[in-house]
């Protein structure tokens, strides 16, 4: 084997490799830089729920942590070679599931769920990494069947288990909020790469006649969420008092907001969770339906950046990671806003680059890296967006 | 091939992605479509609940309105109740300080369970009530060593002080904690549980210009009820005082008078119906009602027979005796079956429909006129001067006299007293007015019934020669023109006549309160006597005595003064003693000492009233 074949097999060069320079001039430098707004749109919101300089290390924290995710970003976009991660992806996968059914066995516990490996002092939570390492999974067994086109009766089963163990050992932790994620964020990637649409409207129908059998399935204070969602008032020193309060805090901020620093309902903490998964409530309430507006608005331009990266992606493979990284990222966000604004359970899921926690931060930024690793190797090049 | 496939399934992909774009744009604007709604269309109710959840709004009492008597002197005030209270949380060790104070406070074993039950389900950084009502020994312990005290703070607050003590308690009333019946009173005021109000006596009469209105405090609060800072202050407004038309030193001769008797003393200005003396025996403390009774006190209180928290010169209703004779002697006079030469012969009794009438005098006083008759208080006088008359004549004069009526003067529980008439008697008990009942009423007994203030204000009336006032006990000022009932509706030779007789019981040689002249001034009056029960006689009519205290009669006397013709009386005085024997032995003497003390202190004697 030449040292060229080496590098190749390993992805670092070899076939259609890039120049270094190449690469750099290739790097998706515009998802970066809107990443890197929308983190600082955090940090605003996040000195704010802190009390406002109250708890400064929490911040440097968090921004040591996003240096550190930005750095992971453009390691993975940029040191891969073009067929690193579809060769790897079923290993990674592979770990991922080890390190989850760890978890079960021998994790540590936190909070009523048993969540986290405890590995040289490191907090590890496998089910963050389960969400990347399905995403390339899957568009890996959807790659290799690239001539089927199309999941026949054989080939839906296994892609459908790929998904299925994990989630039922997200869910036995238990942890609602991710294993719903890690569902949503497969099926997305099945459906894109060519389910047939009467599978997939089949499996709607049975997805809605089955939600009273899952419901008896379902711990109590799961059940409770769901109920409380939609009746919060019930309980309103209980399990409604986080969505009663969360909508009071949005609603009050008005169309201007009540400013930086002021929103009453978080400083004097009314409102729960404040700086992590109902951190949208204190940006609401401090910057108006202008400022939560506008959040959306961002988000909503990374991800079509995001989705034209997948389009123009130059394989199968590449298309489907990119599809994948978006919804995970996507389906986050919908579902933390749709949380805290009373449409949604509140399961728990933080607001993607926002919310203060590690794990997330460094999965989501893993999912960037991904995408940039996409658009690197992508077919149109030249024209920019 | 391979390509081919490849080719078509990048335009499939395509395809189905743009639908994912398409439902996450959809997601994202039901997104954005609920803050609008939340924030745009909503946003105001929004805002009103965080505001109630930030803004907690603390009362700032208002003091209570003072009470006066007409020269100024302080019958009702507020005073500082120190208390002390601990905030837990500034401590360090509670149980610690608890008893590093134990040896200053002496707190009982009750106490202080209750206050390690209490400071457990407290916030610890509200302050925590020790003790109230601490001494002045206490305060100045507590406070030379404050610093050795964390979390210890000394609050002071007005509570209601009575400094007379028992003196007019029954006219001042008192207050208490409010509750449903007070709410009622009062719609007009918002209470709040815990919160006194005025329980009876002018305390209740006049709650609300006495309570003043209370201001409050906005404070900013968080989530756990800690107050972070003040937002706004609306202060408290304080209750007016009220000025009493009493004369309290008057009032507490008239106490001192009636110390040991069950009775009462009204005294009334005659030129304008202002009340100068409301005084009744036995009193209580009303400062009792703001540090509470202990169980045995308040039993003590409640059960004793000579109810000590009535306020007899209004609740109480006694015959009026012979003061009613004069009652009689006006609706004969207006009849014109009265004057000046009408002689009755007496001769100790009287036989009508075989049954016997008693005059008090078994003797018979002979041939009487009106003056004779008053003087020394012939019964047979006006046994047959009432024959004359007829009850319905006698029921019009007490009326315009203001008997049978309540003088809506402004004290809860005010009773009517009794003026029997023919229509009266039916429909109470379906039957007809007897003679005899005439004969009885003439002497102030029988169904009659009379308060003492609507006795001294008969005797106002006729004192200022007949125009009865609405008695009042408010000072409103000099301006004030007072309320009038009746207009002098009686002829001037007649009432002259009247008040001969009426002078002649003090002073003439054989008036029935000839023993009690004051000094200082002539006064005219009218002894009564009246029955509690009807009296066993021997078969020669003499009365056999009952050896029962409670069986006695009540004693009565009516008086005002000055009485001669030229001078213009300035009191009008009635004083009843329960069980107290003869008017003229038993209650007199009281009215001679009232109006000597009132007119030296008049002339430039000792005036205890003046040093407010």
């Amino acid at each position: 084997m030449t040292i060229a074949d080496k590098r190749g097999y390993l992805g670092l060069g070899g076939e259609s490799s890039l120049s270094w320079a190449e690469r750099f001039a290739r790097f998706p430098w515009s998802l970066l830089a809107m990443l890197v707004v929308l983190a600082s749109v955090g940090f605003v919101v996040l000195y704010s729920a802190t009390g406002g300089g109250d708890n400064l290390p929490l911040l440097w924290r968090q921004m040591i942590r996003f240096s550190a995710g930005l750095c992971i970003m453009l390691a993975i976009g940029i040191i891969g070679g073009e067929k690193l991660y579809r060769r790897y992806a079923y290993m990674f996968y592979g770990i991922s599931l080890l390190l989850l059914v760890a978890v079960f066995f021998a994790g540590t516990m936190g909070m009523g769920a048993r969540r986290w490996l405890s590995i040289g002092g490191f907090l590890l939570q496998p089910s963050e990494l389960m969400k990347v390492a399905l995403v390339l999974a899957l568009a890996r067994y959807s790659h290799d069947r690239a001539a089927s086109m199309r999941f026949d009766s054989g080939g839906v089963a296994i892609p459908l288990l790929m998904i299925a163990v994990p989630s039922i050992f997200i869910m036995k932790q238990p942890d609602l909020g991710t294993a719903i994620m890690v569902i949503s964020v497969g099926v997305t990637v099945m459906v894109v790469s060519g389910l047939s649409w009467t599978l997939i409207l089949g499996s709607l129908f049975i997805f809605g006649a089955s939600i009273p059998v899952a419901w008896n399935y379902l711990y109590d204070y799961q059940r409770q969420r769901v109920l409380t969602l939609f009746f919060p008032e019930q309980d309103p020193l209980g399990a409604g008092y986080h969505i009663i309060q969360s909508k009071i805090a949005i609603g009050s901020g008005g169309v201007f907001g009540k400013g930086f620093m002021v929103g009453s309902q978080s400083r004097l903490e009314f409102l729960p969770e404040r700086h992590t998964d109902f951190i949208f409530s204190v940006l609401a309430e401090e910057w108006g339906f202008l400022g939560g507006i506008a959040l959306l608005i961002l988000y909503g331009i990374i991800i079509v950046r995001t989705l034209i990266i997948a389009t123009r992606a130059s394989d199968r493979f590449g298309l489907l990671v990119g599809v994948g990284m978006t919804a995970f990222f996507a389906f986050q966000v919908l579902v933390n806003i749709g949380m805290v604004i009373g449409l949604l359970p509140v399961v728990g899921i933080p607001l993607p680059f926002i919310s203060y926690g590690g794990s997330s931060m460094l999965t989501l930024m893993m999912a960037m890296g991904f995408l940039c690793h996409v658009s690197l190797y992508s077919k149109q090049h030249g024209r920019s967006v | 091939m391979l390509d081919d496939v490849h080719a078509k399934f990048q335009v499939d992909a395509r395809r189905r992605l743009w639908i994912v774009g398409g439902g996450l744009f959809g997601a994202f604007s039901i997104l954005g479509g609920r803050l609008f709604y939340l924030q745009v269309m909503k946003g105001g109710d929004y805002r009103n609940l965080a505001e109630d959840n930030r803004i907690s709004l603390q009362p700032i009492s208002a003091s209570r309105g003072r009470i006066l008597d007409r020269n100024g002197q302080v019958m009702v005030d507020n005073r500082p109740d120190f208390r002390l209270a601990v905030i837990p949380e500034l401590t360090g060790n509670f149980s610690d300080l608890l008893d590093r104070l134990q040896p200053i406070l002496k707190l009982s074993q009750k106490q202080v369970d209750s206050i390690y039950d209490r400071v457990q389900r407290q916030r610890s950084f509200l302050p925590l009530q020790i003790k109230s009502h601490l001494t002045w020994q206490e305060v100045s312990k507590i406070e030379s060593q404050i610093h050795t005290f964390p979390g210890v703070t000394i609050q002071v607050q007005a509570i209601r002080d009575y400094p007379q003590g028992v003196s007019a308690a029954h006219l001042l009333g008192y207050i208490g904690e409010v509750n449903d019946r007070d709410e009622r009173r009062f719609p007009a005021i918002h209470y709040r549980s815990g919160d006194f109000v005025g329980k009876s006596g002018m305390e209740r009469q006049f709650e609300v210009q006495l309570r003043g209105r209370e201001g409050v405090r906005e404070m900013e609060v968080n989530a756990t009820g800690r107050q972070i800072r003040q937002l706004r202050q609306t202060p408290p407004r304080a209750g007016e005082d009220l000025k009493l038309t009493i004369d309290l030193g008057l009032q507490q001769v008239a106490e001192k008078a009636l110390a040991g008797k069950v009775g009462s003393v009204v005294i009334i200005d005659p030129n304008n119906g202002r009340v100068l003396v409301m005084a009744n025996q036995p009193s209580y403390d009303p400062n009792k009602f703001i540090r509470g009774f202990t169980a045995k006190e308040w039993h003590e209180i409640v059960s004793d027979p000579d109810r000590p928290l009535g306020n007899k010169a209004v609740q109480g209703q006694y015959p009026p005796g012979s003061t009613f004779k004069m009652v009689v002697a006006l609706a004969a006079m207006a009849e014109g079956k009265l004057d000046a030469k009408e002689r009755y012969y007496c001769p100790g009794h009287i036989i009508r429909e075989k049954h016997k009438f008693y005059c008090w005098k078994r003797k018979g006083h002979g041939q009487v006129g009106l003056v004779q008759a008053l003087a020394q208080s012939c019964d047979v006088f006006f046994y047959k001067l009432a024959e004359q008359v007829g009850i319905d004549a006698i029921e019009r004069q007490a009326r315009r006299l203001g008997l049978g009526d309540t003088t809506k003067i402004g004290l809860n529980g005010e009773k009517p007293g009794l003026v029997p008439s023919r229509s009266w008697k039916r429909a109470m008990q379906g039957l007809v007015w007897y003679p005899g009942e005439t004969l009885i009423t003439a002497i102030g007994q029988g169904y009659l019934l009379a308060t003492p203030l609507q006795l001294a204000n008969m005797m106002a009336a006729i004192a200022n020669g007949g125009t009865v006032y609405r008695p009042s006990l408010v000072d409103l000022g000099a301006d004030e023109l007072p309320e009038v009932l009746q207009w002098g509706h009686i002829n001037t030779a007649q009432m002259a006549l009247l008040k001969k007789g009426l002078l002649e019981v003090v002073h003439g040689y054989a008036g029935t309160a000839k023993r009690y002249k004051p000094d200082s001034v002539k006064a005219a009056g009218k002894t009564g006597t009246s029955q509690v029960v009807r009296h066993k006689r021997e078969d020669s009519g003499k009365i056999i005595k009952s050896d029962n205290d409670r069986h006695k009669d009540h004693a009565l006397y009516v008086s005002y003064a000055p009485a001669d013709p030229n001078s213009e009386p300035k009191l009008a005085i009635s004083i009843v003693i329960e069980h107290g024997g003869h008017g003229s032995s038993a209650a007199a003497p009281i009215a001679k000492e009232l109006i000597d003390y009132y007119f030296s202190r008049q002339n430039g004697g000792e005036d205890s009233s003046d040093n407010s």
